[in-house]
């Protein structure tokens, strides 16, 4: 957020804060070659997946040290090593593709690999994309085809600006739109990292087994804004508030206190150690130079593409047969 | 609608004129075909005729004034309307023509610019410099005047024929031996290319082509390489046409008019045409076009100062043309080629060709056709030399002609049947007359 | 080699069906291409080859299955997606323009999608306007992706094996005016590059470029205008983007007038960008300024005869070209 302030991140910026008990719980739960996909707030989602810092820092700097060398930005995280699929602007997007991602594994298993389907796909989306058409049409899909996705509903409880009520029907249970498509629901406290792992596990190791999708409606808060540029006009302090007393971080510092799985020095350790990973992650992504002009013009093909602008001619740069 | 009448162009070069005399006054009643007026133009003093019945209303510019071609001088009323109330619209100074009826708005992309530039296609402007033709002297064919490929290709094929030299600015100095002195010709100097016989060594230098000479180069290659060239060759007798020519030359020399050797040829190649049209022909993929006009080009050779090579003037209608109007358009077109330079309807549409080393010796050469003609005549000097006439060997005059032509339009009996033509035409020359 | 004539359709399904039998990523999906057959035939007898779960009867759920396809082509599966009119793609615009050719950018080059879209494209068959798109003109505009368009059995085939084991989305536009035109097709493989136009006719007097079904059309203009003398060169250009220049400027250096002919309306249309880049890099070997025969620009009537009298038509084509060579 104060790199944002500062300029060195552009355009839109949709921090975690508040969530992080639903991807790191989640992740935890997940194994790594099982794909994960989600939309634009996915900063949580790429640390948890085990993306170093400094490539996401990077990437929001703009900077080709980014995990995309710098033209994804804030809204596309992706990570191929560690199976992040992205990172999506267009809201709902991502549910199809989270479809054909299972639709993937299972098919290599089983068609080409003659196996079983053994892999399970997270496919994370917030309230907002609840009411997006291609939401809908990608659990039909995955309802007729036994598509190994779970649809994790990140529910703030907020679609930028407005509240749940206003723009979804059912919003008190929206576990009722995966039953009408023959889908699996599941309610899930999102501020308890604990809780988080404990139900997806279980989840997660059903999926697996039976390949058919589920839906969970994983009721978090986000602390800040939709994104950078928003006053948060429509929702009154006090509320904030409440929720802040919920915050995960704390919750898990105090159960790890309580159970003394650590000492408050191991703690302030840890703690001490992220605040110096942040700031090395900070300077690296800083010091990193920001793509050359030429990278432009890479990855627009798989091939090498021509410079055009309008007054040179569109073609590949390489040698045709 | 009032009638206005502008300053009416006479004559192709004029470009002002001046009101000798007005025949009628305001106010009189004008019929089509009256003489309104006495003009006076760069060559002449001419009549300006009237086109309309009415009245005339407005005279603008008075006798004694001088206006520029397209100037408003008069106003006419029209029938039923009345003089009185017709007006001199404004802006009548303008040297432009008066405008036509509003001209057809379906070609919207071609709206006509005022002004008078010059409209060139891009392609067309670079083939014009590549032939060393000015665009501007080019009438362009397409919408608002524009020069297109077209136009200069059609310049651009009367100035590329590589043919060899005519010289029929000087007749006397050519022919006269030929009749006079009973020997073959000796070269005249000026437009001669043949050097001068050198002492020392030759020196080695490079020499720039002009543009003209490129596409010159250019052009026979293409006529070399595209054109199945084979050639036939005929004598001729030339005795009575030798005698034809002493015997008009004297009766025409107080016109002063010379006929050259040349002109009786190019009359009786056009004259041939007729029973032998495939010579008046082109080739053209799958068919064969054959061509109304008989357009006899002549090749003329154009000195050092005037940029070298040579130009082939056509003489058009040539088989609609006598003797005399041959030679005098011959003449008239190697004098103007030589000084101004001819305009592209001078260089335009030959449909046969002739070319004639005579002058110079040569008893016998080919040539190389002129596309997108299918022929052409190379014709040798006529010489005195030993002959059989009715079985005796007597002293005559034989010129040999061979004609170089296009296999796919012309085979070798149709070439020996225009030969045989050419034959009765040249050894009897009275059949020239009719 | 030899060669059999087919139609246009069997030539599709043969080029799917040889590239899915090589290589096992390579699956079908779309509406009724199992059970069916396919809408228009073109997936005729596939299932019983490959099984259902290679040849997939979707939902009409355009947005969804193409987004799903979209996903799998990232994991590395090589899916072809059938719309069964380019018409229905519209409601698949999100993933088709949004995510598939843009994936391999905005991950920095992790992940690519080797995605083939194909369907009918075009009008002429009275089906209305919402059935009559002509989408080139739409999507040209994208970087990212491809759009091949033959214009025959022998190009459908041999474009669309190259189509599939490209790595980048494709779209594919076929034409139910085609798909029943047989022409002669090698039994043995073969591939047509990306990029490479043909020349269907060749001519001396103007240059006509076009794609995808009116190249018949200019072929038939082509015959008619031979008549009066005026000799055409026909390109094909076969894919749109890539475009292949150096066979279009080679030609119109030799015959100094272009005239475009394109299926969709002329607006910012495929055919503005031959016109533009041929005034561009042939300029000077003009000898009229690039004309362009385009739909009229109104949406596709149902009448039949307000149908052909929309479409760039070969009565239009020839109008076009006698102004370009000034045979009026």
């Amino acid at each position: 957020m104060q790199a944002y302030q500062d300029k060195k991140i552009g355009g839109f910026c949709h921090v975690y804060i508040g969530q992080e008990a639903v991807a790191v719980g989640c992740v935890a739960a997940l194994e790594p070659r099982d794909p994960l996909v989600t939309a634009y707030r996915d900063h949580g989602h790429a640390l948890a997946r085990g993306m170093h810092p400094k490539h996401c820092m990077a990437e929001m700097f703009g900077k080709i040290g980014g995990c995309a060398k710098g033209k994804g930005g804030s809204m596309h995280m992706f990570d191929k090593a560690n199976n992040l699929f992205g990172g999506h602007g267009i809201v709902g997007a991502q549910c199809p593709l989270g479809a054909g991602l299972a639709f993937a594994t299972k098919y290599q298993d089983e068609v080409i690999n003659s196996g079983k389907s053994d892999c399970v796909t997270l496919c994370f989306l917030g309230d907002g994309a609840l009411n997006q058409g291609a939401l809908h049409e990608a659990m039909n899909l995955a309802g007729l085809l036994d598509l190994p996705v779970i649809y994790v509903v990140e529910n703030n409880g907020y679609s930028m600006g407005t509240a749940i009520e206003r723009g979804t029907t059912m919003a008190h249970k929206i576990t009722s739109k995966a039953v009408g498509y023959g889908i699996e629901g599941l309610e899930v406290n999102g501020m308890d990292v604990v809780d988080v792992y404990v139900a997806m596990k279980d989840l997660i190791d059903r999926c697996r087994a039976t390949s058919r999708p589920a839906f969970v409606d994983m009721r978090t808060y986000r602390y800040k804004g939709h994104s950078m540029s928003d006053p948060r006009k429509y929702r009154g302090r006090e509320e904030e508030e409440r929720y802040e007393v919920e915050d995960p971080i704390g919750k898990l510092e105090k159960l790890v206190k309580d159970k003394n799985y650590a000492t408050p020095a191991e703690i302030e350790a840890i703690y001490d150690g992220v605040k110096t990973l942040v700031r090395e992650s900070i300077a690296w992504a800083d010091a990193s130079p920001v793509p050359s002009l030429d990278e432009l013009y890479h990855d627009v093909y798989v091939e090498k593409w021509g410079p055009y602008t309008g007054t040179s001619l569109p073609q590949m740069l390489t040698e045709k047969p | 609608m009032p009638i206005s009448l502008t300053m009416p162009r006479l004559s192709d070069t004029m470009e002002v004129g001046t009101v000798i005399k007005w025949n009628v006054k305001e106010g009189d009643k004008v019929r089509s075909g009256d003489v309104l007026a006495d003009i006076e133009t760069d060559k002449a003093t001419m009549e300006m005729q009237c086109f309309d019945d009415g009245t005339m209303a407005k005279i603008v510019v008075e006798a004694g004034r001088q206006v520029k071609v397209g100037t408003l001088i008069a106003m006419i009323a029209a029938k039923g309307e009345d003089p009185a109330t017709i007006t001199i619209p404004s802006g009548t100074a303008a040297t432009g023509p008066v405008a036509p009826a509003a001209a057809p708005a379906a070609t919207t992309e071609d709206a006509d610019e005022t002004g008078g530039r010059l409209r060139v296609s891009p392609v067309a402007r670079r083939m014009a410099e590549d032939a060393g033709i000015d665009p501007r002297s080019i009438k362009g064919s397409g919408p608002g005047g524009r020069v297109i490929k077209r136009d200069v290709q059609a310049a651009s094929t009367n100035v590329q024929s590589a043919r060899t030299p005519i010289d029929t600015a000087t007749p006397l100095a050519l022919t006269r031996p030929q009749v006079v002195a009973m020997k073959p010709p000796t070269p005249t100097t000026p437009a001669s290319p043949v050097a001068p016989l050198a002492l020392g060594a030759p020196q080695g230098r490079v020499v720039a082509l002009s543009n003209m000479r490129q596409t010159i180069a250019r052009r026979l290659v293409e006529s070399k390489q595209t054109i199945p060239h084979y050639q036939v060759t005929m004598r001729f007798a030339m005795d009575e046409l030798v005698n034809q020519r002493t015997k008009l030359n004297d009766a025409l020399a107080p016109y002063g008019v010379k006929l050259s050797v040349n002109d009786f040829l190019v009359r009786a190649c056009a004259l041939a045409m007729a029973r032998n049209p495939y010579f008046n022909a082109s080739f053209a993929g799958d068919h064969v076009v054959v061509h109304g006009e008989v357009n006899i080009g002549i090749a003329i050779s154009l000195p050092e100062d005037r940029g070298g090579g040579l130009v082939v003037g056509v003489i058009q209608s040539a088989d609609q043309k006598s003797l005399r109007q041959i030679a005098q358009e011959s003449k008239y077109l190697a004098d103007k080629a030589r000084s101004k330079g001819l305009t592209i309807d001078e260089m335009n549409g030959a449909t046969f060709t002739i070319s004639n080393l005579g002058m110079y010796g040569v008893e016998h050469f080919t040539a190389i056709i002129n596309p997108p003609n299918s022929a052409i005549l190379a014709c040798g000097a006529a010489v005195e030399q030993p002959v059989v006439r009715n079985h005796q060997i007597v002293a005559g005059w034989e010129m040999q002609a061979t004609l170089s032509l296009d296999h796919r339009v012309i085979d070798g009996a149709m070439a020996a049947e225009y030969l045989r033509t050419l034959k009765e035409l040249i050894e009897k020359p009275a059949m020239l007359l009719v | 080699m030899p060669t059999r004539e087919i139609e246009f359709r069997d030539a599709i399904r043969e080029a799917m069906s040889e590239e899915m039998r090589r290589d096992q990523r390579v699956f079908l999906i779309g509406e009724e291409v199992a059970e069916y057959n396919g809408a228009y035939k073109v997936s005729r007898g596939m299932l019983d080859e490959f099984g259902p779960r290679r040849i997939i009867d979707t939902p009409i759920s355009e947005s969804g299955f193409a987004g799903l396809a979209i996903g799998a082509a990232m994991y590395g599966l090589r899916p072809i997606v059938e719309f069964m009119s380019w018409s229905f793609s519209l409601v698949a615009a999100d993933p088709i323009l949004n995510n598939a050719p843009k994936m391999l950018f905005m991950s920095g080059g992790q992940f690519g999608c080797p995605i083939v879209f194909r369907g009918n494209n075009g009008a002429g068959g009275q089906l209305g306007s919402t059935h009559s798109w002509c989408v080139e003109a739409l999507y040209s505009n994208v970087p990212g992706l491809k759009i091949a368009m033959p214009s025959n059995a022998y190009d459908a085939k041999g474009l669309m094996k190259t189509a599939i084991r490209d790595d980048d989305p494709v779209f594919f536009l076929e034409s139910e005016r085609l798909l029943s035109l047989k022409s002669d097709v090698p039994e043995e493989e073969y591939f047509i590059p990306f990029g490479k136009a043909a020349i269907r006719r060749e001519g001396a007097d103007v240059t006509l470029v076009s794609w995808g079904r009116p190249v018949l059309f200019c072929m038939e203009a082509a015959e008619t205008l031979a008549k009066e003398g005026i000799s055409c060169e026909v390109i094909d250009g076969r894919t749109i983007r890539p475009m292949d220049w150096e066979t279009v400027f080679a030609s119109v250096r030799k015959t100094n007038c272009c005239v475009v002919v394109d299926q969709s309306w002329s607006f910012a249309s495929p055919g503005s960008e031959v016109a533009a880049q041929v005034s561009q890099h042939c300029f000077d070997d003009l000898d009229h300024p690039v004309l362009r025969v385009h739909s009229d620009d109104v949406p596709a009537p149902y009448a039949q005869n307000l149908e052909q009298e929309m479409l760039p038509n070969p009565r239009k084509i020839c109008e076009a070209v006698r102004k370009v060579t000034y045979r009026l």
